[in-house]
């Protein structure tokens, strides 16, 4: 056992600072260290820097265009470039549909998608969460119907994060009504530009706009549009959440927002003094950054366990990762205090002026606390990932 | 003690209750909500029930009532968030006038913040955080045989809707409250939505010349007269976090007995229910907090008195808090849109950790106490 960063370790660390530091545009870190909100095109500038340094798909392994980076790399990759002001790397294509096809998708599929996800080609979104479907997932109703010419589509999706910019949504869709919940899935690849697809904004509690409705009317899908087998979608779909579990805990945001809180803590002045010679504040800080330590070497701990699926370690750095981010946000609004009352959704919109009496910052410290209320409810809700961690425990 | 409301008291909560309900409903106060200014109907409704009077002394058209009332009728407001300027102008500023010496102004005041005619915010904080509320960068200095007040106020509850600002400042390096028309030359105003959807402003005082009888305290009293109004604030404050907890708790319940996961309503998960337990036992945690508040505004021992006020304050944003964040989380997905009115009352309960004293400076003030 080595629990130190090595000479090459270092040296990779370097090189990532470097690159972000070099190739992101500052505009895109200007908004991020601002909270302000991404556009779909700030997300693709980035990832094709990245391509044209041939990271474009960090986590994924060489055969299939990646970096082929161990868990560490990627550990640090995520850190530098989150610390950097880069935006988060868009899941749908990379994390989340890429890794289902890598294991489960005929070639010809994978040869057909994986290649156009590093340079964000298709923007994909996912199609899981039904109106009636939410923590049980095994419920869901939009069904596809087998004709001739392929599968006819109906239903409504929901939750449909960055899905008024997608091409492609990879959808479970009921083919067997009569099978067991989980026995009657499957997973279809939908080509989004196409009648019947209507996308409508949700707004959410920061007044923005991160996430759809997506209705599916009539929709025509090929064949060759099923990922893998027929009813075999509910193992995909868990492979799927597995991996979101473990990206979801968010270890470079929360290092990036640890980074803001600093900031703003040794510049926002509180009784004459910056906030964070403040004891109150002071101890707060510290207690936060001990448990971003704890969520790094956790994940580093589960990456080095490739034996294993994902199990309760996965769910605990979901619910870990997603109480961190809440705090830090938190913090990030307590610290700025007076400047932090103003609020209009629209400030946050890239090329307002960010309105606040006082400091940059204010309009997005609220926002960003209510916005991150999400992280204990999306990818699998604290109380359903505290049941998959008893199961397990209890084997039950 | 007596726990029982009044007559007076049950008749006022119970009619204020129907129209808060009717009035202040969810798509009512949406639609107040898109206008930048008050609104005059509302504002008129509420005087014409005697809220806007309750703290006024009876000679000055008011009624005079202790805090015990203002705990009575808050609950009502705050079950729907009527966000209009009752706590800055009815209840603060209208104790710091009706507590003052200065006749003059009571009398040129007092009943018409009773009837809702004028309204008054106070104008107390600056950039940036203070805890000691006399260490003040605006200024007030004698000129000609008038009062100059030059200074910026920061975070000035309802601004943009205030007739009337009690101002904070230094006058011979002492604090003084002054009574300024919103009107007046060299008053700029800059009017701005808050995180809970209510509005809030900055105003800065350039120049601004004022006569003698606008000075309504200055030393000691002067430090006395904005505790009281405050503390009254926070009486009323808590008492309306207390009724928001109340209603956000009540449409949780109704939420979690009607949507269904996994073949049943939610309300059947006993992991849930455990929640809503520990969110109803903040609820009585607040409402017993908001009762202390109440008591703690008549008590005569001042360190007993600041002790049960702040411990109030503190108690009370953290019931919010954890009511807020538990309504938005057993809402799931739905609970994140502001399509439902639960991310309304959450902000709101939000919010009421900053106003008047945030738990870091209520703290603060628990520390100076034996």
């Amino acid at each position: 056992m080595d629990l130190n960063l090595t000479q090459e370790d270092i040296a990779f660390r370097e090189e990532v600072r470097q690159f972000v530091a070099n190739a992101l545009p500052q505009d895109i870190k200007d908004k991020v260290f601002k909270h302000q909100r991404l556009d779909n095109n700030d997300y693709i500038r980035w990832h094709r820097a990245l391509d044209d340094h041939g990271w474009g798909a960090p986590s994924w392994p060489v055969e299939f265009g990646g970096t082929g980076w161990n868990a560490l790399q990627k550990l640090i990759f995520e850190i530098e470039s989150f610390k950097g002001g880069a935006p988060r790397l868009l899941p749908f294509g990379l994390s989340m549909i890429g890794p289902v096809l890598m294991k489960y998708a005929s070639p010809e599929m994978q040869q057909r998608f994986l290649p156009r996800m590093l340079r964000i080609e298709d923007w994909w979104c996912q199609g899981y969460s039904e109106p009636g479907s939410g923590s049980d997932l095994a419920s869901l109703k939009t069904r596809a119907e087998k004709t001739p010419e392929g599968y006819v589509v109906n239903g409504q999706k929901t939750w449909t994060t960055l899905g008024q910019y997608a091409d492609w949504m990879f959808c479970l869709v009921r083919t067997d009504p009569d099978a067991k919940p989980q026995r009657g899935i499957s997973m279809l690849l939908i080509d989004m530009r196409q009648p019947g697809v209507t996308v409508r904004p949700i707004k959410t509690l920061d007044g923005g706009h991160d996430v759809n409705e997506v209705w599916l009317e009539d929709v025509k899908v090929p064949y060759e549009n099923l990922v893998g087998n027929e009813n075999e979608g509910w193992t995909y779909a868990k492979y799927l959440l597995g991996h979101e579990r473990t990206g979801i805990a968010g270890i470079g945001l929360c290092y990036r927002e640890l980074q803001i809180l600093k900031n703003l803590a040794a510049e926002v002045q509180w009784n004459g003094k910056p906030a964070n010679q403040d004891v109150r504040m002071k101890d707060q800080i510290s207690l936060i950054e001990a448990d971003i330590l704890s969520l790094e070497m956790m994940l580093l701990r589960v990456a080095a366990d490739s034996t294993q699926g994902p199990g309760p370690q996965a769910s605990v750095l979901k619910i870990r990762g997603s109480e961190i981010q809440q705090d830090l946000a938190r913090l990030q609004l307590e610290v700025m205090g007076l400047n932090s009352w103003p609020y209009s959704p629209s400030w946050l919109e890239a090329g307002e002026d960010v309105f606040g009496p006082g400091h940059p910052f204010a309009a997005a410290a609220s926002a960003n606390y209510f916005d991150m209320r999400k992280t204990t409810i999306y990818g699998g809700t604290t109380e359903v990932q505290k049941s998959i961690i008893a199961k397990q425990i209890l084997d039950v | 003690m007596d726990f029982a409301y009044s007559q007076e008291q049950q008749m006022l909560a119970e009619s204020l209750g129907r129209v808060v309900k009717e009035d202040w409903s969810f798509e009512k106060r949406r639609q107040r909500q898109q206008n930048n200014e008050l609104d005059s109907n509302s504002w008129n409704t509420l005087a014409e029930l005697g809220v806007l009077g309750l703290s006024v002394p009876t000679e000055y058209d008011g009624f005079g009532e202790s805090a015990a009332s203002l705990l009575a009728i808050h609950q009502e407001l705050g079950r729907g968030l009527v966000s209009e300027p009752v706590v800055p102008s009815a209840v603060i500023c209208a104790k710091i006038l009706a507590n003052s010496n200065n006749e003059a102004l009571k009398q040129q005041y007092l009943s018409d913040i009773a009837s809702g005619q004028a309204i008054f915010s106070l104008a107390y904080q600056e950039g940036q955080r203070n805890d000691n509320l006399a260490d003040l960068n605006t200024q007030v200095v004698r000129q000609d045989g008038q009062l100059v007040l030059s200074g910026q106020k920061q975070a000035v509850w309802y601004a943009g809707a205030a007739h009337a600002f009690v101002v904070s400042a230094l006058f011979n390096n002492e604090l003084a409250l002054l009574v300024v028309p919103a009107d007046v030359e060299g008053i700029v105003i800059n009017d701005y939505p808050t995180m809970d959807g209510s509005r809030c402003g900055n105003v800065d005082f350039d120049g601004v010349r004022l006569d003698e009888t606008a000075l309504l305290a200055n030393g000691e009293a002067a430090l006395q007269l904005l505790n009281q109004g405050l503390d009254d604030g926070i009486v009323a404050l808590c008492a309306h976090a207390a009724g928001a907890m109340d209603y956000l708790l009540q449409i949780t319940v109704d939420y979690l007995k009607t949507r269904q996961q996994f073949g049943k309503p939610l309300a059947q998960f006993q992991v849930l229910q455990h929640r809503l337990a520990d969110m109803y036992i903040q609820k009585e945690v607040a409402l017993s907090m908001a009762y202390v508040a109440a008591a703690g505004a008549g008590e005569p021992d001042q360190d007993k008195k600041r002790r049960m006020l702040s411990s109030a304050k503190i108690k009370v944003a953290m019931a919010g808090r954890f009511i807020g964040e538990s309504a938005v989380q057993l809402h799931g997905g739905m609970g994140m849109t502001h399509e439902l009115e639960v991310g309304d009352y959450f902000k709101r309960l939000i919010f009421i950790d900053y106003l008047l004293g945030d738990t870091k400076y209520h703290l603060k003030q628990l520390e100076a106490l034996e």
